[in-house]
């Protein structure tokens, strides 16, 4: 009767779509002020002076701060965020900065307000080019486990990849640029804050709301305990709500400096200057092989934008996780680099490191098989690896090989049109590529509770980013009580929960769902021990093992049965709970874990005018057990529709002023329903006993990768054209 | 957004009564709204002109007129227009979005304005915007911008689509201000920028655009709408073309061409009308009438295609049109 692995209907679905779910910015409180903030519109210099005369006199206007008079904040805690805080000096430090704050009785008053601000400045030139800061720097080191950023694994008596390269029969390279690019959550950033009795109440988006909790707290100088962060609902985050951008700090200094709660909604340009993005990245990767396509030497290089160390930021490592593991080769060698350029903040992006990397290596492996005239399948499967070449560890669990074969069947793949069919006046062409992506598992601690009413809460203090994390929760605790999903009451997105996984890395699933098991076990042992030593229970005087848990009943045999609800209520119990902590073991030194994909698809290019569009997708995924069959087809669809904004719509491009030239979602393309074909998503639901005892490891950000490079490479089979610069968009194509 | 007066009057003469100064017509807001908020139009009064009696479609042995209150959505659907003038009912329906369309009124979609990012962010220099600022899509990220009747003040294109094919059949647009009466042809009524880009058609102060009408043209049923973009969907054109054809015996003997996302206003092109004439209705044949369409285009450092972007563009149009 379990429902684990079956389609189940989101439990919070129909409150998300009749609106009864209220997200940050629906919350209305008595006596809430508005604030509306200010963003410098230089790249890079000083205030020299600003004017707020006008706003602060205008209708409703409660306060304007700004440098000069500024809220008191503190830089959030080294790695969560940014590396200063706003408000507390004139210098600007990119295009898009926040330089002031208006708090007004509603939201249009202090949107006017803001509008009347002025300010002069001592402007100066911002470094803005990829390109002319490359090569950059090695980038700063990953700490606890991570591989360095560069290494090489070089064969005995190798002395360098440039010397296995060169003794490769044959040997490709290229270079792979994408701009930035932006998580474009459905929900803006939004932000409503209310101090009680000195005690701070956020509600706000949050991947992971105790985190938040610790970096807001350090941010108003208040002890960590006195913040409390509530993200019931988040209207999707994509990475964009690991860190806490500024505004949420903003609002509760000005919710307590005003002394009334604060409502701060970021309109949507602001989003993509304040909260950080997915920065413009420059790779090189070269491969060696033998005539017949056994590789000999990967070598992967990278560039990647960075406003560092002025604003922070998250480290892209787009090499590590793709190349570094992907396929068999005797020499490795990885080199992933920074540019520190005057920009907004960066951060995580679905698929952070792999989805860029995934691009470059997996066209170069396309460019490959061109140049060795050889089926890119075969390619791949003749440098199938089952260790990682990075590491040389074993997977807990890989079955790449079964997902190449299942998909290219499904698609149809030995049987596809050949390269440069025409159908009408669209040249037709297909391509694919290889997903991958780190399983990683975090600690996290999970909370059930039987309640005298029959039903059972389970607790943990993650986030459902849109993804169906909720959902899971009651599933997985629906499953180890063995009670219908309708008696469970999930609960997550609260700080002052139990310690939960983060939302980040596809790997809220993972990590929770083995120890919400753990956690029932324990309320069961908990329920049980209550059973045999109530006076008021018919189990008094029992021994524990002489009492059985089944279903949602205490089982001693001989037709002595009761359901917990019935228990709880003859010894007037509210409630019986119990807290479990899960993580990694030993096994997380030993082995490699990833999840794995293959991609298929076929693309149609215009003969006259060269527009690309995708016309069939298959992608299997080998991702461990599977928990909600739905969900999982939705967040693999979602991943697939992200590649195809990656191949052909996403980028905005810094300007030489520090400007993002399409901060807007006018300006800023991503897929709409008409770009997006039918996916076919098929998965082989292999559980990983060895990551853990669940077996399931997480599907979020998998199928991110490699999609946009199965993409160009389906172009390329169309139109004979290579484009190594993302998006690859017509008027690359017009030959 | 600023605090504004508000009207609703329901009648012409009163809307024209209450206009003036600093106001802002107000029909389906698509536009209007949006600049407002960003700050980018400033009226101090809104006339709400939805109550005034602008409605109506009509095709018949004349032509076809379409009151200027008349939503997208609902001329897309008439059957008489998708009929006998596809190019507009095509032109329409790969605007925007079904939800915009169901607000957007006529009038207003001939008067949009400019989608250039500089003009629809005010903390960067635009002519159009702001007289005498600069103009920063010249030397900054251009690839969507104009090609053709561009000045050193402003590249910014006319983003209307309708108008594209409006301008193609010669359409009217008919208009009443405090001096009465008058119409004008659509394409004598958008201006080039010159060094006067905010100036972007011949709409005297108050006036009201009342209604849009085409002429009658019998082989316009022969018509047809194509859009290039990046996405498949709800964005303006990288290049379009608005092309009918009237062919017998696999002969073209006249032809209407017009294009968009190339010019600073809806672009006609009649020497590849001319050009057109008498060819066979081939690929190649099309390739050697339109060999000069882009002649004069002005690229800039990112819209270097576009020159033969808007060829091939038209080829695919004529091909599309021609095998109808
Ligand atoms: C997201 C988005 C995508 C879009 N995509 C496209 C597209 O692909 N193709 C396309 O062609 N268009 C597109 N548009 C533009 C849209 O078609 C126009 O905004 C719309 O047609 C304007 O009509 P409206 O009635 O809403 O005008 P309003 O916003 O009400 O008015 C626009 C302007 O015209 C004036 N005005 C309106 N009616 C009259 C009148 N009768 N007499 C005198 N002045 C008047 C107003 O004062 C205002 O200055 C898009 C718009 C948006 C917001």
């Amino acid at each position: 009767m379990t429902s684990v692995g079956t389609d189940v209907d989101r439990v919070d679905g129909p409150e998300k779509t009749t609106g009864r779910a209220r997200y940050s910015a629906d919350r209305v409180l008595p006596d809430m002020a508005y604030a509306h903030v200010v963003l410098s519109t230089i790249g890079k210099g000083r205030i020299r002076a600003m004017n707020t005369d006008a706003a602060a006199g205008a209708p409703g206007v409660l306060r304007v701060y700004t440098p000069f008079q500024p809220l008191k904040l503190y830089p959030p805690p080294p790695g969560y965020g940014e590396t200063y805080a706003v408000l507390q000096d004139r210098d600007i430090r990119f295009r898009g900065q926040v330089i002031g704050l208006v708090v007004a009785r509603t939201f249009e008053q202090a949107r006017e307000a803001a509008a009347l601000v002025t300010t002069e400045y001592d402007a100066q030139q911002p470094s803005t080019s990829l390109a002319a800061g490359s090569p950059g720097v090695t980038a700063p080191d990953q700490g606890q486990g991570a591989p360095p950023a560069k290494f090489a694994v070089l064969a005995p008596g190798v002395t360098s990849i440039d010397q296995a390269l060169a003794a490769s029969e044959v040997t490709v390279q290229g270079t792979y640029t994408q701009g930035s690019q932006h998580h474009v959550a459905m929900e803006p950033h939004a932000t409503v804050a209310v101090w009680q009795d000195g005690h701070l109440t956020a509600y706000c988006g949050a991947q992971m709301p105790q985190v938040h909790a610790v970096s807001l707290a350090a941010q108003l100088g208040v002890e960590a305990d006195r913040v409390r962060v509530l993200s019931p609902y988040v209207g999707g985050a994509f990475g964009s709500r690991v860190a806490t951008w500024p505004d949420i700090a903003l609002a509760s200094a000005a919710a307590l400096d005003l002394d009334r709660p604060v409502k701060l909604v970021l309109a949507r340009e602001q989003v993509f200057t304040m909260v950080g993005h997915r920065p413009a990245v420059s790779q090189t990767v070269r491969l060696g092989a033998s005539a017949d396509g056994v590789l000999n030497a990967v070598s992967h290089k990278s560039d990647v934008a960075m406003p560092m160390p002025t604003v922070g930021s998250w480290v892209m490592v787009p090499a590590q996780d793709t190349s570094g593991a992907l396929y068999k080769t005797p020499n490795l060698a990885i080199d992933q680099r920074v540019v520190p350029l005057d920009m907004p903040p960066t951060w995580a992006m679905r698929g952070p490191n792999e989805a860029p990397g995934g691009f470059a290596i997996e066209t170069a492996m396309d460019e490959l098989a061109v140049s060795l005239r050889m089926d890119p399948l075969r390619l791949r499967l003749r440098n199938y690896a089952t260790t990682a070449a990075g590491t040389g560890r074993p997977w807990s669990s890989k079955h790449l090989r079964e997902c190449y074969e299942t998909g290219a069947e499904r698609f149809g793949w030995s049987s596809r049109p050949r390269s440069g069919t025409v159908d009408g006046q669209w040249l037709v062409g297909t391509g694919m590529a290889t997903a991958i992506y780190p399983a990683a598992r975090f600690p996290a601690a999970v909370r059930v509770r039987f309640r005298d009413d029959g039903t059972a809460v389970v607790a943990s203090a993650t986030a459902d980013i849109g993804t169906g994390a909720v959902t899971l929760l009651s599933i997985c605790g629906s499953d180890a009580l063995g009670i219908p999903l309708s008696r469970v009451e999930p609960r997550l997105g609260d700080s002052a929960l139990p310690p939960g996984a983060p939302a980040v890395g596809s790997a809220g699933a993972g990590s929770t769902a083995p120890v919400i098991r753990s956690a029932a076990q324990a309320a069961i042992t908990a329920l049980i021990d209550l059973a045999v030593t109530h006076p008021d229970s018919p189990f008094y005087g029992m021994t524990a093992d002489q009492v059985r848990y089944h279903d949602g009943y205490l089982d001693a045999g001989a037709g002595r049965s009761m359901g917990f609800a019935r228990l709880l209520k003859l010894t007037g119990t509210a409630g019986v709970e119990a807290t479990a902590n899960g993580g990694p073991g030993p096994e997380a030194g030993q082995y490699a874990f990833h999840s794995f994909g293959a991609h298929f698809c076929e693309v149609r290019g215009n003969r006259f005018t060269g527009e690309p569009r995708v016309s069939r997708f298959t992608t299997v995924v080998d991702i461990g057990t599977v928990v909600n069959a739905q969900a999982t087809r939705s967040q693999i669809v979602g991943s697939v529709i992200f590649g195809i904004g990656h191949a052909l719509l996403e980028v905005d491009p810094l300007e030489d002023s520090g400007r993002l030239a399409a901060g807007n979602l006018g300006d800023y393309l991503v897929p709409v329903n008409a770009d997006i074909p039918d996916i076919d998503v098929h998965w082989l639901d292999i559980p990983d006993t060895v990551y853990s005892p669940f077996g399931a490891r997480g599907v979020g950000e998998l199928a991110t990768v490699g999609s946009a490079a199965a993409i160009g490479n389906a172009i390329h089979d169309a139109t004979g054209i290579r484009v190594r610069d993302l998006p690859i968009t017509l008027d690359k194509l017009l030959g | 957004m600023h605090a504004y007066d508000f009207a609703a009057p329901r009648s012409i003469r009163s809307a024209i009564d209450r206009a003036g100064g600093e106001s802002a017509y107000l029909a389906g807001g698509t536009t209007l709204v949006d600049l407002m908020k960003l700050e980018v139009m400033t009226p101090s009064r809104v006339v709400d002109i939805n109550r005034l009696p602008l409605k109506g479609i009509r095709v018949d042995g004349n032509g076809l007129r379409l009151g200027a209150l008349e939503r997208m959505s609902d001329v897309a659907r008439h059957p008489g227009v998708r009929s006998r003038y596809p190019v507009v009912a095509q032109a329409l329906e790969l605007s925007a979005s079904q939800q915009l369309r169901n607000m957007a009124s006529m009038g207003g979609n001939l008067l949009q304005r400019t989608r250039c990012g500089y003009f629809r962010d005010t903390s960067t220099p635009c002519n159009k915007r702001l007289p005498g600022s600069g103009c920063a899509a010249l030397t900054g990220e251009n690839r969507t911008h104009a090609i053709l009747g561009t000045s050193d003040s402003c590249v910014a294109t006319h983003p209307s689509d309708v108008a594209v094919a409006l301008v193609a059949l010669d359409a009217q647009v008919e208009l009443y201000g405090p001096h009465g009466r008058r119409s004008l042809p659509l394409g004598d009524f958008y201006r080039l920028p010159g060094n006067t880009p905010h100036l972007e058609n011949h709409l005297l102060p108050r006036e009201l655009i009342t209604g849009i009408t085409v002429p009658s043209l019998s082989w316009a049923r022969h018509s047809g709408y194509l859009k290039v973009r990046d996405r498949q969907s709800y964005e303006f054109a990288l290049t379009s073309a608005a092309v009918a054809l009237d062919v017998s015996g696999g002969v073209v003997r006249e032809a209407r061409v017009a294009v968009g996302g190339v010019g600073t206003r809806p672009w006609r092109l009649p020497a590849v009308e001319q050009a057109l004439v008498g060819r066979r209705t081939t690929e190649a044949a099309y390739e050697q009438a339109v060999a000069h369409a882009a002649d004069g285009a002005r690229p800039l450092a990112h819209n270097a295609f576009k020159p033969e972007l808007l060829r091939r563009t038209l080829v695919r149009a004529l091909t599309t049109v021609g095998e109808l």
